[in-house]
């Protein structure tokens, strides 16, 4: 009875829009995972539409239970989540998992492999959500980062040792989406990025780099004079800065040519023909033929892309250019960005601080793997292989991503009430 | 200090902060769009020509493997050029009537004798599994003929997807000589892969199997490049994609310690017939100027076509001669009376016996002991030790073992590099030795029961019971005559880079205090002096005109009724030595009549090359 009073007393706040979007997505993924591998002569391979289909069917099932969830639910099983998470991390790590490509990342349940770290990724925005809405950030107030660093680390660590370094980046996104959320304003952001900046501009090989950086720097005292932190904050960002600049080119002087390779190559995969840079190509090659218009619903992919082995999971985006053209490819953008939009402004509903982060972290978890999946298929970034929400195929992702999407839908639903 | 904001200003700051989210948004979303527009409209036709009319493809720019020199620069392994007639899937025909009609061309073909280039067997083969091995050619015809590439050649434009490679592949010029040493590459096996040391090799690669190949193929690998080509329909390289390369890196030459005249000498003067090895080293470094082992083979086989290579592997591999082992490095031997020069050298150190010592009983043929008789293989009469170890006389040695005792004629041998130390030289498969006292034969033997007895010493006084490799017995005279420490064997001299640039040079390592008494040292040096130059030493045969040679034979029994293997051992010049000559051979007769005639043409190379180029500088 009073499950259905509440279905019956809310029914305005469903959100149909992000479901419709949802759904779409999820049916261009199923068509573009059919394409990829349906020249596949691979009997296996070939049934990954269909494997698809039934994840995104447990994943819909589960947003829908989700959903219907009270609020403070989520917030009393966060820290329970979180630690059940933790486990599963540590058990790959000492069961030695399945390993792929020289990384542990999977628990193999017989009939299904499980990524410990995409259901990591759920229980960490959740917690972070839950511990930030009460306890929120400020530099003027350093002992209020103690908590959210160790929560922030534990993960982090454990998943970077596996290794993967992509989805332990998608835990910095979320982070630091919910310190500017509660606390930080943007100035502060752009203080808590700049060494990261410094790093960078130190070590590339841009001819201004070292312009650049002064400028950094400029900026970077402007806004401490401007922002008038403690002295000991102060001086650590513009330490950091300075440090970060200085010490890295040193560090980089100090790198034996093999290991500048290395980093040089997750920069611009184009310096590894024997590996990214390859694949990278590839891709571009792929987007690029597509014109306009595509060749086409399973055309092309005979000829190009069977020279990608991940075309359908992380260059998933790669299919979409070739046979749907720059018209296929924008459409998708578009439809991405009304989600990421729809998706965000949840957040203006509402006050309760524990619904707007979750709002912002899930919205930049989702942003993150958007930008960073396309960007990498179009030669813009390293490839880190982080997949594309709602198109790649994957289990644990597929359904992490549509579980998301139930905690939208759930704040959304429940947010006004407390 | 931090204020807590009103109602108001916080909606505004979550307002302010959606709208730099979403500015952040438009942001990289613009930057997405503007570079799919870049690369589908504005760049379209270059990627589409790219993507139909032609293809990209990898192609693994193998390098070079790296040479072996012997100590003057003259070559020893080399590479030559070896063409093979490959399928590239992607450029077969789709059709399976035109891929048919490829497969029927390519059956057809037959060289001028009549003989055709294919069997439709294997070719069938090769195109099933083209059909799903799209990345890399197939191999359809190997290490092919110059005439056969012209006959593909000439076809080529009927022949859509076929097209020749060349690998490089070891070529060893000498044939068998110094094959042991040099060993042999093959294909990486499935267990190899699987081991830590292998980590940074892949499937296909070929890596060193034995002998300094192995020993030394991290450098001579070198680093294999690669390049991006653009191929047309037909599957011929129109280009190569700038910036996509990656130039292999040549392997390393190694400069060995081997002299190639001597070492063709040795192998010259060890019959191929005779079971055995040929040590000769530099004891004042370590460095080996010669080795042999026979029977031999020729490593070459390795690098023919993979049916005559399976057929001429099984043949040596099946042989029971064993001609795949070192016998320098890997057989052990009892060092039969080269090695009374330990139980003198003991004796002597201890002070248990000097030069004018006698034992009670003089040699009448025999000796003896309790319930035993002893034979010696001559009777000589009473010796000092000095004659005794001329003649090679047992029944002096029997007794000077039952003085001196296990314990310190080991002791001394090991001193000298003897006994189950291995020396560590440079190449895989060295057995080490062992020299028994009470303690170890009994641990030995545990399963069989044999216990020590006091009569056992008689026979190891003479050398008959102990292990010894031919390298060890190099070693050791050697040493013995510098006294100056045993200095660890091996055949790396210097590494160099392909342009010659020094990498690596070997620093000797002294891996034994080899050293004993200046007395006992002059002693044994005079002895060795006179197996040689003394009218009734047994090792006259070893001797070389203008050198002062040192030397100790041996006649080891093996197996009654058969001939003893026989032993050399020789040092010169005493008085600063410079080169030790270990010889043995299997079942062959008395070391002083069949082995020290080796010996002596190596030694006599050796002194000739080194008069040789005194002269010319």
């Amino acid at each position: 009875m009073n499950i259905q009073r509440k279905l019956l007393d809310t029914k305005l706040k469903i959100d149909w829009l992000l479901i419709i979007l949802t759904f779409l997505l999820m049916s261009c993924g199923i068509v573009l995972v059919y394409s990829a591998t349906q020249n596949s002569s691979d009997v296996f391979y070939k049934t990954y539409w269909f494997r698809q289909i039934i994840y995104f069917i447990v994943g819909s099932f589960a947003a829908a239970i989700i959903s219907l969830i009270k609020i403070d639910y989520f917030k009393r099983l966060a820290f329970p989540m979180y630690f059940l998470s933790l486990a599963g991390l540590v058990f790959i790590l000492f069961s030695g998992g399945d390993l792929v490509k020289g990384a542990t990342r999977w628990i193999d349940l017989g009939f299904f492999k499980i990524q410990p770290s995409e259901f990591a990724k759920l229980a960490y925005l959740i917690v972070y959500s839950h511990w930030l809405a009460k306890h929120p950030v400020s530099f003027f107030n350093l002992k209020s980062f103690a908590v959210p660093t160790i929560l922030f680390l534990v993960p982090f660590a454990l998943v970077l040792r596996q290794p993967d370094l992509s989805t332990a980046l998608v835990f910095i996104a979320i982070s630091l989406s919910c310190f500017y959320w509660v606390g930080l304003t943007t100035l502060d952001m752009f203080l808590l990025i700049s060494p990261f900046l410094s790093v960078l501009l130190s070590i590339s090989k841009f001819a201004y780099s070292q312009f650049f950086w002064g400028f950094l720097i400029c900026l970077v005292t402007l806004t401490l004079f401007y922002r008038k932190l403690p002295k000991l904050v102060t001086s650590v960002f513009f330490l950091a800065n300075v440090f970060a600049g200085y010490v890295s080119s040193m560090v980089w002087a100090l790198l034996k040519p093999h290991q500048q390779k290395r980093v040089e190559t997750f920069l611009d995969p184009m310096n590894d023909p024997l590996g990214d840079g390859y694949q990278v190509l590839q891709s571009m090659t792929a987007i690029g033929s597509g014109g306009t218009y595509g060749k086409g619903f399973g055309a092309g992919s005979q000829t190009n892309l069977s020279f990608l082995p991940e075309e359908h999971t992380d260059f998933i985006f790669s299919v979409l250019g070739e046979q749907f053209g720059f018209l296929g490819s924008l459409l998708i953008l578009i439809l991405f960005f009304l989600f990421l939009w729809r998706a965000l402004s949840i957040s203006k509903l509402y006050e309760e601080p524990f619904v707007n982060l979750m709002v912002v972290s899930v919205t930049s978890v989702f942003f993150f793997h958007i930008i960073v999946n396309i960007a990498m298929t179009l030669g813009l970034m390293p490839v880190t292989g982080l997949p594309l929400p709602f198109l790649s195929y994957g289990g644990s992702f597929a359904i992490a991503s549509v579980v998301m999407v139930g905690f939208l839908l759930a704040m959304r639903y429940q947010g006004g009430n407390r | 200090m931090y204020k807590k904001a009103s109602k108001n200003e916080e909606k505004q700051d979550r307002n302010l902060k959606i709208l730099v989210y979403l500015m952040l948004m438009f942001f990289f979303f613009g930057v997405i769009v503007s570079r799919l527009f870049y690369l589908q409209v504005i760049q379209f036709e270059e990627n589409f020509n790219r993507s139909e009319n032609n293809r990209l493809r990898q192609v693994i720019l193998r390098a070079e493997r790296g040479f072996v020199f012997d100590r003057k620069g003259r070559i020893l392994v080399r590479n030559r050029p070896s063409y093979q007639v490959v399928l590239q899937s992607m450029s077969l025909p789709k059709k399976k009537e035109e891929r048919d009609s490829v497969f029927v061309r390519l059956l057809k073909i037959h060289d001028l004798e009549g003989k055709f280039l294919f069997d439709s067997l294997s070719l069938d083969t090769a195109f099933q599994r083209a059909n799903w091995i799209r990345n890399r050619p197939i191999q359809i015809l190997e290490d092919a003929t110059s005439e056969e590439i012209a006959l593909i050649e000439e076809r080529s434009s009927d022949l859509p997807g076929v097209s020749v490679l060349i690998e490089s592949r070891r070529e060893y010029p000498y044939g068998t000589l110094l094959a042991h040493v040099l060993g042999y590459t093959g294909e990486i096996s499935e267990d190899q892969l699987q081991e830590e040391a292998y980590k940074n090799y892949s499937q296909g690669d070929r890596i060193g199997q034995k002998g300094l190949e192995f020993e030394y193929d991290e450098e001579f690998r070198g680093i294999d490049g690669l390049k991006v080509i653009e191929v047309n329909a037909a599957g011929r390289e129109v280009g190569v994609i700038e910036g996509m390369s990656k130039e292999p890196v040549a392997g390393m030459h190694l400069i060995t310690t081997i002299d190639l005249e001597v070492q063709k000498i040795a192998e010259q003067a060890f019959p191929d017939s005779v079971k055995g090895a040929a040590v000769a080293i530099d004891p004042r470094t370590g460095e080996i100027i010669a080795m042999v082992s026979s029977p031999r083979m020729d490593p070459n086989i390795f690098s023919l076509r993979k049916r005559d290579r399976n057929k001429e592997w099984a043949k040596v591999a099946l042989d029971s001669t064993r001609p795949l082992t070192n016998r320098a490095v890997a057989g052990a031997y009892p060092p039969a009376s080269v090695f009374k020069l330990v139980t003198a050298g003991a004796g002597l150190e201890h002070e248990l016996i000097r030069e004018n010592t006698h034992f009670s009983k003089s040699c009448t043929g025999g000796f003896q002991f309790g319930a035993r008789y002893q034979k010696c293989w001559s009777s000589h009469g009473n010796l000092n030790v000095l004659h005794a170890l001329r003649i090679s006389c047992d029944v002096f040695f029997y007794q000077a073992g039952l003085l001196i005792d296990m314990p310190r004629i080991n002791e001394f041998g090991e001193r000298f590099g003897l006994g189950s130390k291995p020396l560590g030289v440079d190449i895989p498969g060295e057995r080490v030795g062992w020299l028994p006292d009470s303690v170890s034969f009994n641990e030995r033997n545990h399963r069989t029961g044999w216990r020590w007895t006091r009569g056992l010493i008689l026979n190891l006084a003479i050398g008959q019971g102990q292990l010894v490799t031919p390298l060890q017995q190099a070693v050791f005279i050697g040493s013995l005559a510098t006294n100056q420490g045993v200095y660890r064997p091996h055949f790396m001299k210097e590494i160099q880079t392909v342009d010659a640039k020094l990498v690596k040079k070997y620093e000797p390592i002294k891996i034994r205090e080899g050293h004993m008494k200046p007395e006992t040292h002059e002693l044994l040096l005079k002895a060795m002096d006179m197996v040689v130059n003394h009218p009734g030493g047994t090792g006259k045969r070893g001797a070389v005109p203008g050198v002062r040679v040192g030397a100790k034979t041996g006649s080891g029994e093996w197996k009654k009724g058969e001939k003893t293997h026989a032993w050399y051992a020789s040092v010169a010049p005493l008085d600063n030595p410079e080169i030790a000559v270990a010889v043995i051979m299997e079942a062959s007769g008395g070391g002083g009549a069949v082995a020290a005639p080796v010996a002596q043409k190596i030694m006599q190379k050796y002194f000739d090359e080194a008069n040789k180029e005194k002269e010319t500088q």
